[in-house]
């Protein structure tokens, strides 16, 4: 308190005394009045008053005021009252009006006067100390917010203007209050839909300070469809001939880009690239462009600019330029760039755009190459560009532009650098038109030191990264004067640099130097080819030597610094082809003429310029004044990566140099060493290779094995499993002499004995059967013996053999018949004859003699034909005898078969008899068990005695069987 | 580019479940295996199909840590759909699911479609919660269910894609209102060029610059 009347005391002494009191009555009656209309009528007055005697309103009544927007919330009058009083205590409107000046015209606003200066920040003091007591309670703000919610414009519009004071004085508490009252940015963010156009505008001045430096406010505001609202209201507003609401969009826009990737990436996916692209729609007739247009537009490229910003991540920046390029942008850009009559500083500011749009990306870049000026003939837009860089009489910033422009097109661009080089050698040069490269080359050599600054440093981007056109460029000759022989472009540069003081120059000596150093430093750095051009001339290296050891004034410390880095390169990138300036050689002139440690500090003088840091920190080239014109971006890099390098190899001493010789000498043994290993280990591949297709090869074998062995295994364990069967087999028959031991047992040893017996029974069946055959067999063998030793029944001949026989014997029969009755005709013949003889003469006699004698002749034929037969008979008879004996022996070996059947078909009864007299034996034994179980209250009756039961049936037949 | 809807979303729940790496599998189909503290809220976006047409999904991936618990809040409302995700290995996630849903429902819109999700469902050794647990705790509240793994991509095209279905579907019944962009849901160029076209030469121009 004590401050703000000190305050007062010295700035409003004299003034009407009677002001605090009628504020002290005014600030009692809002107290302490129960009347609303009293309050209102009081906060009214204090409203009045607030301007002119601020401070006192702002110490006396601040509180008052705080609880009428507590208590009097439902008359909106009072409200709007109040939080005019407050606003008007926290900002001034003086203030506000200067604030207003500072936006629209910044450079100006540095002029402002020192006294009103002083007045100012006073002020502002008065403001920051009202409103940090204002929101010493966040509800206070909280409050305030609710407010906003309220329709009403009396109450609205206060509330707004009152928050944005507050935010302009104390940003960052507000932020954070504002950011975690719950839906607190959503409210705010609802103002941009008031209908009244006061209410949106002063919204988006509102959202202007809210969204300053707070990154997540900003994503929230982009959230609640900030950059659809904002760039409706920009369309609406006409875009770039909108007037200041449009100017308040794109700075709200800018806030919530600027260095907030999540939101460039909302703006992207959102699709709002390509809503920009009308924005650049300007008609050709470009007179009259208006100082708000001026201003739009500078601020969308700016747009632009952020969301290809070389500083965002490579990424990022690649999808936006894909999309510049796809919705038409780059190309609407590229049409303002050939318009006529766009404002200078319009147009600086859309070359640095389209710079940033094609930087890096190859697409761009081709489709930038292939621009053309709508002049006659139509010239590419790069030399036309380039025309301007070279130009004294453009402005600087356009000039700086431009080599921004270049630069961008030629990085990470091949394609683009060997175009440019291109132009300048022998073969494909083209004398009727201007060409880029010569509008370098003029550059390089005119009387003004900026251009000669910008052609070497674009010349240098032409070369950067890239060997081939740094070879290719040194093929490129130079007619200087008639009669002279051609010199080459890199001569004729460290000409220049030598005899840069016989030449008057318009700017700076050292611009024009510290460019062609840095231009020389580019070429040859990593080009040992451009090393050896350079050192062939006998003049360079003096030249060099003589420039660094001498002690010359500040001004000449930087190209000192660069003329060392020129010789570090020199060495450091030597092949030693040239006997007199090898590394060593070079190193031992370092040593002599200039002093190792010296050398290093020379070299170190290029980073401790105090412009050195400035063009590392971003590629565009953007200098104060044209002298400050020194450094190159990318020469920055290089210089940080030559910088230690050469030092290193400056510092080493021969001997080192030796050992590092010797090292290398070792290497290249160790690497024939190696190859050695190496030729080892594609043999031993060779040799593991077989190995492994042999392995392969003996796998699969192995596999067969195994598979066989698997196999058997099967079979084994077959085996096995049917051997165990076996085992057990036998093990329940040996188990069944001792059966009964176990009762769980008996029953399977049952149906088993019953089983076997039954087999037994079919077995004694069969060879009861045998048996019965055999019977009938040797009864037809007896019979047969009997009958007729002659008659054979073993076989089947034998029945042929007897019937024969018997028909034999019937032949036999009736011949010896015949020959019976033969004899007795015989006989009756004699006796007739000797009757004859006796009763009849003796011619008689001898013709009966005669017929006797024929007729006894032949009967005696006949007999002896007959007694043939009979032998033959007798012989066949002698035969079928040896045949009977033969049947009979097989019958005798057949009997005897037969009895040692009938002894088997005896042992089986045996076994038979024995078998029943162990199961009978068994039985008793189950029944005596059964008996025991019984008398030990077991019930297993039923099942038990069934099987008993039936084993006894079976038993029954068994018998029955024998008895048959 | 052209869309026929554009659907918000957000992406809740404890710290160091995989809200991110969700996202990630989602937007880039790849996964980050070094646990990166979200800060405040991410962006990410992707375009699907569902029923034949083009709808855009926004996701604002939201930071778990109790810290940011007033920032996150702001984004519930503007969302027409979020994720609920927890820790199927650890189980306190599953626990403070009550206290999640019960912020979300009281500031999103009523409507807004909530999916549960258990993350990290390849990590099966050390479940903590049952996939029966998550399924009663979502019947009991009215959410779609679903088990992810942002690790191996396992079902989280699934679960965007079906709380997409589920916004179309309740755009369908008409119970989204889908003029209020507030609700998170905004309809394409292409439509929105056929609806205005009675709003005069504005929406024209706008809708060729949507064509571009």
């Amino acid at each position: 308190m004590n401050f703000f009347r000190g305050v007062i005391g010295g700035q409003q002494a004299g003034a009407q005394p009677s002001g605090v009191e009628t504020i002290q009555k005014l600030c009692d009656r809002v107290a302490s009045s129960t009347l609303l209309e009293d309050r209102r009528d009081a906060v009214r007055a204090l409203k009045s008053l607030s301007k002119k005697y601020r401070m006192e309103v702002g110490t006396q009544a601040m509180d008052h005021l705080i609880r009428i927007l507590q208590t009097d919330s439902s008359d909106s009058e009072i409200l709007g009252y109040a939080l005019d009083t407050l606003y008007n205590i926290i900002c001034s409107d003086e203030e506000e009006e200067q604030d207003e000046s500072e936006d629209a015209a910044p450079v100006k606003s540095k002029n402002v006067a020192a006294p009103e200066d002083t007045q100012r920040r006073q002020e502002d003091d008065i403001g920051a100390q009202f409103s940090e007591r204002f929101i010493q309670e966040p509800e206070n703000v909280t409050l305030l917010l609710t407010m906003l919610e309220e329709f009403d414009f009396h109450v609205r519009w206060p509330g707004v203007k009152l928050l944005t004071a507050l935010l302009k004085c104390q940003c960052a508490q507000v932020q954070g209050i504002i950011l975690v009252s719950p839906m607190g940015v959503s409210r705010l963010m609802d103002l941009l839909a008031d209908s009244r156009e006061v209410i949106r505008n002063d919204g988006l001045l509102l959202l202007q300070q809210l969204t300053k430096g707070n990154a997540a406010i900003q994503k929230i505001v982009a959230f609640e469809n900030a950059f659809e609202r904002l760039l409706d209201i920009i369309t609406e507003e006409g875009t770039s001939d909108g007037g200041i609401v449009v100017e308040d969009c794109l700075l709200l826009l800018l806030n919530l880009l600027k260095n907030n990737s999540s939101n460039q990436n909302f703006f992207k996916e959102g699709s709002y690239i390509q809503r920009m692209k009308p924005w650049f729609e300007v008609g050709d007739d470009n007179s009259g462009w208006s100082a708000q247009k001026v201003t739009n537009l500078h601020l969308m490229l700016q747009l632009v600019r952020v969301m290809v910003s070389p500083v965002n991540s490579p990424g990022a920046t690649a999808s936006c330029q894909k999309a510049m390029f796809q919705c038409g942008l780059l190309q609407q850009l590229c049409t303002i760039l050939m318009a006529t009559g766009v404002p200078a500083d319009i147009l600086t500011e859309t070359i640095n755009t389209v710079s940033e749009v094609i930087r890096g990306s190859q697409v761009n870049q081709d489709y930038f190459a292939s621009v053309n000026a709508p002049s006659n003939p139509p010239r590419p837009a790069i030399v036309v560009l380039l025309m301007s860089m070279v130009n004294e009489r453009q402005p600087f910033v356009l000039r700086c532009a431009v080599l921004y422009c270049f630069q961008c097109f030629l990085y990470k661009n091949q394609k683009g650098q060997g175009e440019i080089v291109a132009t300048l050698l022998p073969s494909t040069i083209d004398a009727n038109s201007i060409s880029a490269g010569q509008l370098l080359c003029g550059g390089l050599f005119s009387a003004d030191s900026l251009s000669n600054w910008c052609a070497a440093v674009a010349l240098g981007h032409a070369l950067q990264d890239n060997l081939t056109q740094k070879e290719q460029l040194l093929r490129v000759q130079l007619a200087t004067s008639l009669g002279k022989p051609p010199v080459s472009l890199l001569q004729q540069c460290t000409n220049i640099l030598s005899q840069g003081d016989k030449i008057s120059r318009r700017g700076s000596k050292v611009q024009t130097r510290v460019g062609l150093l840095m231009l020389l430093c580019t070429w040859m750095s990593n080009c040992p080819i451009a090393v050896t051009h350079f050192l062939h001339n006998q003049d360079n290296v003096p030249f060099l030597t003589a420039q660094i050891s001498e002690n010359l004034g500040e001004d000449e410390r930087l190209v000192q610094g660069l003329c060392a880095l020129l010789l570090g390169i020199c060495i450091y990138y030597n092949d030693n082809s040239l006997e007199n300036y090898t590394k060593e050689k070079l190193k031992q002139l370092i040593e002599k003429r200039i002093g190792k440690e010296n050398f290093v500090e020379k070299l170190g003088f290029i980073t401790k310029h105090e412009l050195y840091s400035r063009a590392a920190q971003k590629p565009q080239p953007a200098f104060s004044a044209p002298e400050h014109m020194l450094f190159d971006h990318e020469f920055t890099k290089l210089v940080k990566e030559l910088e230690g390098v050469i030092t290193k190899a400056v510092h080493k001493s021969s001997e080192e140099e030796k050992k590092e010789e010797e090292v290398k000498k070792t290497l290249e043994q160790h690497d024939s060493i190696v190859t050695q290993y190496k030729e080892l280990i594609r043999e031993q591949d060779a040799q593991i290779n077989e190995l492994k297709e042999q392995m392969c090869t003996l796998t699969s074998q192995k596999d067969q094995m195994q598979n066989t062995i698997t196999q058997q295994l099967s079979q084994i364990q077959q085996h096995k499993d049917q051997y165990n069967v076996l085992k057990l087999k036998l093990g329940k028959d040996s188990g069944q002499s001792d059966s009964g031991q176990v009762n769980g047992l008996q029953l399977e040893e049952l149906t088993l004995l019953r089983e076997e017996l039954e087999e037994l029974r079919k077995q004694h069946a069969l060879l009861n059967t045998q048996l019965a055959e055999r019977d009938t067999l040797i009864a037809n063998l007896k019979a047969e013996g009997v009958q007729s030793p002659d008659g054979l029944t073993a076989a089947p001949e034998n029945t042929e053999l007897l019937k024969e026989l018997e028909s034999l014997r019937g032949q036999v029969q009736t011949q010896a018949a015949e020959i019976s009755q033969l004899q007795r005709e015989r006989q009756e013949v004699q006796t007739r004859t000797e009757a004859l003889a006796a009763v009849s003469g003796e011619a008689a006699d001898l013709t009966k003699v005669t017929e006797l004698e024929n007729r006894l002749s032949a009967q005696t034929a006949e007999t002896n034909r007959l007694q043939e037969e009979v032998r033959s008979l007798t012989e066949s008879r002698a035969a079928m005898e040896k045949e009977r004996a033969a049947a009979t022996s097989t019958a005798t070996i057949l009997q005897t078969e037969k009895s040692k059947l009938q002894q088997e078909v005896a042992e089986s009864k045996k076994e038979q008899d024995d078998l029943l007299m162990l199961l009978a034996d068994q039985d008793q034994k189950i029944l005596s068990l059964k008996q025991r179980l019984k008398d030990l209250g077991e019930t297993i009756e039923d099942e038990d005695d069934l099987d008993a039961r039936d084993q006894f049936d079976d038993d029954d037949d068994e018998e029955e069987e024998d008895d048959e | 580019m052209a869309y026929a809807y554009l659907f918000k979303y957000i992406i809740i729940g404890d710290t160091g479940v995989g809200k991110s790496c969700l996202l990630l599998q989602f937007t880039d189909k790849r996964f980050q295996p070094v646990h990166d503290l979200t800060i405040g809220v991410e962006f990410g976006a992707r375009m699907i199909t569902i029923d034949g047409k083009q709808i855009k999904l926004q996701i604002w991936d939201t930071a778990g840590q109790e810290s940011f618990r007033s920032i996150t809040r702001s984004y519930y409302r503007g969302a027409a759909g979020a994720l609920l995700v927890y820790d199927i290995t650890r189980r306190d996630t599953f626990n403070h699911l009550t206290t999640w849903l019960e912020d979300a429902r009281q500031h999103s819109n009523s409507n807004m479609v909530i999916m549960l999700i258990g993350n990290k469902s390849d990590l099966e050794s050390r479940r903590e919660v049952k996939k029966e647990e998550g399924e009663a705790f979502a019947r009991e509240h009215g959410l779609i269910f679903m088990e992810t793994s942002a690790k191996t991509a396992s079902n989280v095209e699934e679960a965007f894609i079906n709380t997409a279905k589920e916004i179309y579907e309740k755009i369908q019944e008409g119970v989204f209102d889908i003029n209020n962009e507030a609700n998170g849901i905004k309809i394409g160029p292409q439509h929105a060029a056929t609806n205005s076209t009675l709003t005069g030469g504005q929406g024209g121009q706008q809708a060729g610059g949507g064509c571009c």
